[in-house]
Order: C-alpha cells, then structure tokens, then sequence
C-alpha cells in the first residue's frame, strides 16, 4: 500500500499542472465524503492522581493524567497555593523518566572485580532475595569484626519524611557515625545569611505577588532555587507594579527579563552589597519602622565617618552603627565599581529604585552568592539588605519558611541500640566536620553542618575506613566538584550498594544494583515543602502501574532488609520497625507494603485525623488526603517574627533565633558559634578564620562584609574565569537521559539543543581564533573537559560560562554519547571546578569566579 | 461561529518551555529525525546587541492558523487533507493526507528540512514513508543486557507507543500518526470541541497563552488584542509583518515586550 500511494504521488507530482488545472484530484482512497467544516472528538476516559515532582527542590504537588494505567499527562497540584496549579518544564519530563528504557529491571551483581572509570562492571541479573543476603552478610561481617563504623551510608535526594527511616535509623542502630547527606553540595552555604543574621538557617519565601522590586542575585528563579513554578507564575506582574533587578556574572532568563542587569565579576558580590548597603544609608534610605532612627532625627551616615553607637536607637535590629563603622563607611559605589565592573551609576540607580520601594523590595539571594569559598559572609552581606530595608516578613518582603505538622516516627529507644552499635555510633566522620579548618558552623552549632565533598578526601586518605558503602538516589562521581576524586576514591570501595533507577557513573563502581521506583510515580511517601507563604505536605503515591522489579529504598528495601539481618542474627533494625503501629487500627506491620503505608500514614497523621483542627486546609480522614494529595497551611502572617516591647517590663522581647533575638547586622550568634569552635580548638577565633580561609579578622568576623573572591589557578596560566550555572530542565542531574531535555536544551538562555556549549564573549574569541561550533577544550587546575564553543555576547569578557547537565559518560544512551565506551555528550563541569569549601558552613564551593580556566582550540 | 487564536503575552512568557512539554505529552509526537521537528509548539529565539546591552528574546511559535492559508490552497486532494474548520482551525486530515508535503514547501512557517533551511523551527512535520514512527520505543536494544529495558520492551508492557501516549480521538486526525503523513499542530481541536482548551495554554505556568474567540468582542482575547498593540511572524525566520501587511492572516498574535529593557 504505501509503495503504491507513494508511486502515485510521484506521478501527481509530476502532473502538477493538470493537479492545478483541475482545482484538484481525488486521490485518495480513503477520502472521506463527511462535511470538513466542522469536527468532531471523543476523549478517552482518564483520572487526574496526585503525587509530587521531585526534579528539583520545589517538591511541587503534581497530579498525573492516568489512562489504563499509564502516566500520560502532568500537571501542579490543583489545590497547590505553592504552586496555583502548574508544574514547570521539568514536570513533563517525568512522563520520560518513567518510561526510560534504560530504567533498571531487577537487581544486578557485579562480575568483574575491576573497577574504574571506563570499565564495564559486566552486570548480571539477580534476586532480591539473593541481593538482600550478600547485602545482610557484608553488613554482619563488620558487626562480628566490631567494626560497624566501617559502613557507610550516603544519601542523595530523598523523601524529608521517608528518610528518618534510613538516613535517620539505620546508621544508629547498626552503629555507624559514617551517614551523610548530599546536601552541602546544594546550597547550603545560602542558609549562612539569614542564620547568621536572623537566627534563620533555612531556605526563605517571597511575597512575589506584592513585592514592587524584585532583587535576584546568584540564582535564576525563573529556572531553579525552589519555587520555580511561582516564580514563573507571579514573574511578569512585577513588571506592571514596580522592577526587577538581576545580578549575574551571564544572562539568565531572569536577567533578560528584568529592568536591570548587573553582570557582576565573579565573585565580587559582596562589594556590591556593600556598596549598596552604603547607599541606602548614606541616602536615609533604610527602614525606620524595622532599624529604627537617628536619636535626634540627623542622619549621621556620611561617606568616612565613624558614628557614635548611642546616636541610634534601634528597633527590630542589633549593631547597625557597628556595622557601618566596621565595614560600610568606605564601601562607596566608586569603590564597588572597581571591583564589581558595575558602572558606579548604575549601583546608585538600583539602590534609589530597592530604597524606594522599601519593605516592598525582596533581595531574592541564591547559590551563586554563597557557595563560594567565602560565602558564609557574601550570603550575609547580600541578606543584609533585607535587613536594612526592613523586608523581613513586609507585604512584598522576604519570609521564613512555612511548615506543616508532621508527626515523628516512633523514638529510637535504647532497647533497639546495642553496646556496640553505641560506642562504635560515636566515633569520628569521615567528612572532617568540625576540624580546627573545618568549622561547620550550621545552625550556629560548630562541627554539625555535614561536609559531602569531603567524603571522597576522606576515604582517599583511608581506604580501610569504609568497606560496606550503601548509597541511594545519589551520583555523587557525577554531581560533586573534582569529580575524578570520587572516581578514585569508589574504586577502592570493597563493597558498594546502589539504589537507583538508572545506571549513573557512580553505579559503574557498583557490587549490588537494587533498582529503585521512580520515586512520582511508583513510591509512596510523604513530601513537605512550601512556597508563596504556605506550608505544604503533598503525597507520592503509585498511580501507574509499576512495570519492573523496581522497590522504594528508604521504605521497602529498609524492611527487607531488616528482615535479613534478622535471620541472620541482628534483629534490632526489625524490632524497631515492627514496633510501628497504625494510627487508625493499631496494626503493626508484618510485610513491606504495610510497613510502608504504616510509616506515611504515622508522619501525615495530623493533617487528617480530625484530632486537632488545622489552620490551613480540612482534611476528611486518610482517604481524602490519598485523593487530595495535598495540605495547605495557613497564610503566612505578616512581622510574625518581630519582636514588641513589653509594657510592663519595658523590656523589648524579641522572637528571632539569635542570641540577641533581634536581626542581627553585628552577629553576636557568630560571635558565640566562632569562639566556641575556637575554644574546643585552644586557639583565637583569628587562627580559626586563618587555618580555614577567610581574610577577615577581629570584630570584621562578626559583621557582613567583603571577602575578595578566592581563585585557583593563576590568571597567567588560566585567564578565564568559569562560571556555572543551572539548567532548568535539570531534574537534578537525572533528566539528560530524556529526549526531551535535548530537544529543548535550547530553553535555557543561549544554550543549544542536543548539545553542550561553552559561552564565550566574541572579544575573547576573536583573540583565541576560536568561531562558533568550534571543539575546545576548558582547563583548569583540576581537569580538564571536551565541549564546544557559542560565541556569547551574554558574558563579560574574561569569563566563561557553561551550564551544568551535560557531560554524562554513563546513564543511559541519551545522556551519554556511547554508554558502552563511556564516552560523554559534552563535559561536565564538575570534573573542572575545584574540590574546595565555604568552611564555615562546610558546603562546597561552585561559584564566585573561584576555578581559573584555559580555553584551547581542538 | 467562533473565530479562533490565540495571544501570547510575551511579558508573562519567561521562555521556559513548559508549553512545548506539554504539547509532546498531549499529541505524542515523536522525536526530531532528519530535519523535521515534531514540535508543533517550538520557540524561536532571538539575540541582539553586544555585551552588557544584550537583548534575549525567546517566542513561543505554533501554527498560526492562518485565515488565508497556503497549506490549505496547496493541498491537492479532494477533500483537502489540509483544510479550514467553520471555527477558524487550520486542520489536517489524517486519512486523506498522500505526503506529498506541498502543504509544508507552501506554509511560511515551515521548512520541508529544518537543518538545510537553517531555520529554527517548522509548523508542519513530514513522517517519512519508510521510518517507523517514535524509533525510540520500538528500539530493542539493551544497554545492559537482561539488566535493563528497552524501548521496545517499555511499549510492550505498557500496550502503547509512546508509552505516555495521551488517547483521544477525532473525526479528522489521530493521537499518533502514521509513516508517510504530515502533521501539525491541530489547535488541539479535540480538547476544544469538549470545553477544554489546548494543552499548551492550561501547562502555561504564567498564564501567557490566552486562546479563544475573535469574534466574541467579550473575549481575553478580544479584550487583549484591542488594548495591546499586538504583531505577528512572517515567517520561521522571526520575521514580522509590518502594519498594514497582511500575509496570510495569522492568527496567533504576540503582545507587549519579553525584557523590561528598551
């Protein structure tokens, strides 16, 4: 048939003119004679199942469009207030990373005991039950040895609730210090400007409905950092009631939106916030109502001049007159114009349009401020203003996050922990947190923030330390700077457990596979977030029908496990978990499944069970939720943290976290965290801030202020200066494997479809001899990377920019160019940037101009 | 009768391809193959000036459902497969379609090959003869053999290619189409003859998308278009039409500015 038709096409071609003269042919067989004019549809049945996108630290309530049992279409949550009802880009990628044909099946051992990158592991089919049995065994053979610490357990995403489950439990009762979170390679160093100042280590909201000057610096809301479809949502309005302003070393989509783009030089971020800062006071710009004013009424803050404390009286703040003493008075515009490559007028511009609109303005601060080598104070500077322009919880302001009630799971009691899982639980970790260069200082608590990178370094150094290695949802060889490190530090691992759902390069130095659902479709859990001042707890449930032989690792696998260890001698994982019970029928858990519907009923509990009345939404029972999905909390309230005097005490009672519960501009709380840390360390806080990094020095330590930016690599030999940034279609270094994300690549900002591209200003270009398309190679002091050259007028000269994503050299065939020889599609920025630290939060550092590089033609 | 188009509010559009997503999960296209594009929503993009005064612009492009359209007058059977709907839908008619592409060497908006006409995107998509539709899920081969899936496999276990596939059905075309046919964005015709409106437009997570009747002076979009002063392309080459020219009477129409920069 199509041969015929397509015989008689080339003979109507070739009669085009009688085609023509004719006003047509009645060519086809199966022309239907019905009226064309009008049409008519059926659509097949379906049903809208709610769950939550994991692709990105939004944690979006999401609901799929199910037809016999297949995921077709997604959407937000359409009782979602974080959300109003829409996912981004990445949500319609889950429909692809579902069905990926190269999703593991069954679980898989390892034939080839040689590991390293580039080495075919040469993988076979195996049981569960077989699996689980090697995995118990290695386990106990580190208990008989008495020595539990040597097991390991990293995770990468996960479910905030699940997790207690594993992350919070496993490592306790088996006995290991040796469990560590991803997160210091994500943002963590961000969470030291609100904490340091505010007393508030977290991640922080918007009033993006009212804000009149919307300030991002260091991120792209529009394209990541954690509410990414009601920044998309609110986004253009903006632009009707007041500006948007960027800062950003390349052109985000935010940028090419906003009113003003300050391209800033790497790095130097924290001099323009100083500048700014300087400004706003200078000008009498800063909030009265939150700072408070002058006693006399004056403003005494003139360029160079030292004011006297007790001329100021302060509100909601602590130490502002310290803090222009110490570092602001000279921070002029002109100052911060050299070094920022800003234009001095257009510091000044912006700083009259944040001044103007006042509590209205949102400094919107992100990763590429704060996870540099020095970031804890950038964060701060950069925080700061929110301070100054008393936006802290304003109509138009910036919020602490919303949270929902989660009920906790059972306590870990003493029965479940034996001696050995005691004494060995308390041992050193390996990522180095709280060494004298390592202070870690998350949550105003020395030697608590963990230190993913330095896991890798860790392990380099002793590689007897680790011998049972169980990792979930994690790419740490993929998504973690001087990724060859991991390469390195993985092939020495004796035993290595992964649980995911595609084979990534880190599952290359892999013993056991044991493939993992795809957590929005196919794992039931509890998710908690919030954006667009509420709190949110969404499901994830199943709503397909699960094809492989595919388990959710934090909650089935976890009980399965247990299992094992059981038969095999070490009951004290299952005891725990049998000890769950029901909230509604009190029934305990006697198999996996019900073990895992048990755990998520236990931490939703409270939203639904009518006990207590909520303030956000009314949820009928646990049905309701299944079929909702979702639990809104209440609206955020307006100053909920500001501090009142009290009549009758006359004393001033304030609610921030600090030490002096006031939002802190001279920060007594890092005052107290540094000399604590110095104290366990016999030293001065100054040695401390020597050994680990910092230029600042006595009371310089406990104010926001500029650090110049740390760079490796000299400018001689490595001239350009590499910037890294997000894609948003990135679910996390998970997506590249979807023809999806390839096709459109090109929605992020100059980058190209099906391809990787580093953006290079055409001046520099021109100088390198290097045209558009061109191979090149990037290299910096740790490696080096094969990508292509786009001639961008979207970076200042001098600097190099390149989106993280690409660069797979396993994970599929998408993502990477040749699975089966390990070869990338594109480079991945990670094995060029440098494995260094923000040390006082102890997160890794990605940004702030920190890794020189060289461009070559190839 | 209504009058179909749609506006595109390029202020609230912040170019991040939510709406073309959504449109591969609705009609089931299959992926890009010899220089047709299966993206019956694409975008454009457009770069000016030189560091720091750059101007990026991203435009959302479909098929405009011209009034005047060439794919309809160049399409030689009768009936035509490429024809006008009462509603002002520019629809195409699966079983009638020869693949003799004249529809696609006739539209501006589209190019017979997208990598030899260097354009950025085309309207209208040709499956080849020969080809099987979405190769990706008929593939066989196992990265780690009897480890992982295939394509093949996934289609098989789920019953359906693409796996995602969304079903519906509609008197002239179907959810996936056949090997030696055209194909195009349908205004999602079957969406909107149920109340719904097309998958592009409710995925649009800034509501940049308003679709509806030109003829209802009531309407978004008749309220939009008399209060903004609206363009529309040319062609695929991000050429507009100038005041007064008329083209082939689009009907997608794109209002206010991308960047708050002049």
């Amino acid at each position: 048939m199509q041969i015929k038709r397509r015989d008689f096409l080339k003979a109507g071609v070739a009669t085009g003119a009688a085609v023509a003269m004719s006003g047509g042919l009645t060519l086809n067989a199966f022309a239907n004679g019905k009226d064309h004019k009008t049409g008519s549809s059926h659509l097949e049945p379906g049903k809208w199942v709610p769950s939550t996108c994991q692709g990105c630290t939004a944690w979006c309530p999401a609901e799929f469009f199910v037809q016999n049992g297949r995921v077709v279409k997604v959407r937000g949550n359409q009782l979602s207030k974080a959300n109003s009802g829409y996912v981004c880009p990445r949500g319609h990628i889950m429909l692809q990373q579902a069905y990926d044909p190269d999703r593991i099946k069954v679980p898989m051992k390892r034939t080839n005991p040689e590991k390293g990158r580039g080495i075919d592991p040469k993988f076979v089919p195996i049981t569960w039950d077989e699996a689980l049995d090697t995995i118990a065994d290695k386990m106990l053979e580190l208990r008989k040895a008495k020595e539990p610490e040597k097991f390991m357990y990293m995770r990468g995403r996960y479910s905030p609730t699940s997790t207690d489950l594993c992350y919070g439990t496993l490592p306790k009762i088996f006995g290991t210090p040796n469990y560590f979170s991803h997160s210091a390679i994500c943002a963590e160093a961000e969470k030291m400007g609100p904490g340091y100042t505010q007393g508030f280590f977290g991640y922080r909201d918007y009033d993006l409905a009212k804000t009149t000057c919307l300030v991002i610096w260091g991120c792209d809301p529009l394209s990541s950092n954690r509410q990414v479809p009601n920044a998309i949502n609110k986004f253009g309005d903006i632009f009707d009631r007041g500006s948007v302003i960027a800062v950003d070393p390349r052109l985000s989509a935010s940028a090419a939106k906003a009113n003003e783009w300050l391209p800033i030089k790497p790095g130097e971020d924290g001099a323009l916030a100083a500048a700014l800062a300087h400004v706003i006071m200078t000008e009498g710009l800063w909030s009265k109502e939150f700072v408070g004013d002058f006693k006399e009424g004056k403003n005494l803050f003139k360029t160079g001049a030292t004011v006297d404390e007790a001329a100021f009286i302060e509100k909601q703040t602590h130490g502002v007159v310290k803090w222009w003493n110490i570092e602001l008075k000279d921070k002029t515009p002109d100052w911060a114009a050299k070094k920022t490559l800003i234009p001095k007028e257009q510091i000044i511009r912006v700083a009259r349009a944040m001044g103007k609109a006042g509590s209205a303005t949102s400094v919107w601060m992100g990763p590429g401020v704060a996870m540099t080598p020095r970031g804890t104070y950038t964060a701060m500077a950069v925080y700061a203003l929110n301070g100054i322009l008393g936006s802290i919880e304003t109509e138009g302001g910036v919020f602490q996050s919303s949270s929902v009630p989660v009920e906790k799971f059972p306590e870990i009691k003493d029965i479940f922990i034996d001696e050995l899982a005691k004494k060995s639980g308390k041992g050193k970790k390996i990522d180095g947190r709280g060494a004298k260069d390592m202070p870690a200082m998350m949550s105003a608590k020395p030697g608590s923030g963990v230190v993913t990178n330095n896991v890798a370094n860790g392990m380099l150094k002793d590689p007897d330390a680790i011998k049972v290695f169980l990792s979930s949802w994690s790419n740490f060889n993929f998504s973690c700077t001087g990724a060859q490190r991991w390469d390195k530090a993985m092939a020495k691992v004796p035993f290595f457990v992964h649980m995911v759902t595609n084979a990534s390069e880190m599952t290359q130095f892999a013993d056991i596979v044991l493939p993992s659902t795809f957590a929005p479709t196919e794992k039931l859990s509890i998710i908690t977030n919030m954006a667009n001042l509420h709190g949110h707890m969404s499901i994830q449930q199943s709503v397909s029908k699960t094809i492989w032989d595919v388990k959710s690792e934090e909650t089935d696998v976890m009980w399965l496990l247990a299992e094992k260890l059981k038969a095999k001698g070490f009951a004290n994982l299952h005891d725990y978990y049998a000890s769950f019970e029901d909230p509604e029928t009190k029934k305990k858990p006697t198999n996996a499944a019900e073990f895992s519907e048990i755990a998520v009923k236990i931490t939703s509990q409270k939203v639904w069970n009518g006990k207590e009345k909520m303030k956000g939404d009314q949820i009928a029972g646990w049905e309701d939720f299944k079929k909702k999905g979702i639990y809104n909390s209440e609206t955020y309230k307006y100053k909920k943290n500001w501090g009142k005097d009290n009549a009758e005490t006359k004393k001033f009672e304030g609610k921030f976290k600090t030490e002096t519960t006031k939002f802190e501009f001279y920060s007594e709380t890092m005052k107290k965290a540094l000399g604590e840390h110095a104290g366990k360390h016999n030293t001065t806080v100054d040695d401390i801030l020597q050994v680990s990094g910092y230029e600042a020095r006595g009371e310089l330590a406990f104010v926001p202020h500029y650090e110049a930016p740390k760079r490796h690599g000299s400018d001689k030999e490595y001239p350009f200066t590499f910037i890294d940034y997000k894609s948003r279609l990135n679910r996390e270094g998970r997506s590249q494997n979807t023809t999806w994300y390839q096709e459109f690549k090109k929605v992020d900002v100059g980058d190209k479809s099906w391809d990787d591209v580093a953006k290079i200003n055409p001046i520099d270009a021109k100088k390198l001899g290097i045209k558009n398309g061109d191979t090149v190679r990037l290299t910096s002091t740790t490696g080096a990377i094969i990508t292509k050259a786009l001639l961008w007028e979207g970076v200042r000269p001098g600097t190099v920019a390149k989106c993280y994503g690409q660069g797979h050299w396993a994970y599929g065939r998408v993502a990477a160019k040749n699975y089966a020889k390990a070869e990338p599609r594109g480079g991945n920025n990670n094995e060029l940037l440098v494995d260094d630290y923000d040390r006082l939060s102890g997160a890794t550092a990605r940004n702030g101009g920190f890794t020189g590089v060289k461009i070559e033609k190839i | 009768m209504p009058k179909y188009g749609m506006v595109i509010d390029l202020q609230k559009c912040v170019g991040c391809g939510a709406c073309a997503l959504a449109c591969k999960t609705e009609n089931n296209t299959q992926d890009r193959t010899k220089g047709q594009t299966f993206n019956w929503a694409d975008f454009i993009m457009k770069e000016e000036g030189k560091f720091p005064d750059m101007k990026f612009t991203p435009r959302p492009v479909l098929c405009n459902h011209c009034t005047d359209a060439p794919c309809v007058k160049a399409c030689p059977v009768t009936p035509k497969a490429m024809h006008k709907h009462e509603n002002g839908m520019t629809i195409h008619n699966q079983e009638r379609c020869i693949g003799c592409r004249r529809c696609q060497q006739a539209c501006p908006y589209s190019s017979e090959d997208v990598d030899k006409a260097k354009t950025a995107y085309s309207v209208i998509s040709f499956n080849d003869f020969e080809d099987v539709v979405h190769p990706f899920y008929n593939d066989k081969k196992e990265l780690i053999p009897n480890c992982t899936a295939s394509g093949a496999e996934i289609s098989q276990k789920t019953g359906a290619i693409p796996p995602h596939r969304t079903l519906y059905e509609h008197s002239d075309y179907v959810s996936v189409r056949e090997k030696g046919k055209v194909e195009k964005c349908i205004f999602c015709e079957h969406r909107v003859l149920k109340g719904e409106l097309p998958n592009c437009v409710v995925a649009c997570p800034s509501s940049a998308r308003v679709f509806g009747d030109q003829n209802d002076p009531n309407s978004a979009i008749s309220q939009l278009l008399k209060k903004h002063k609206a363009v529309q392309l040319k062609n695929n080459k991000g050429d507009f039409l100038k005041a007064g020219e008329k083209g082939t009477q689009p009907n997608v129409f794109y209002i206010r500015s991308f960047s708050a920069r002049k």
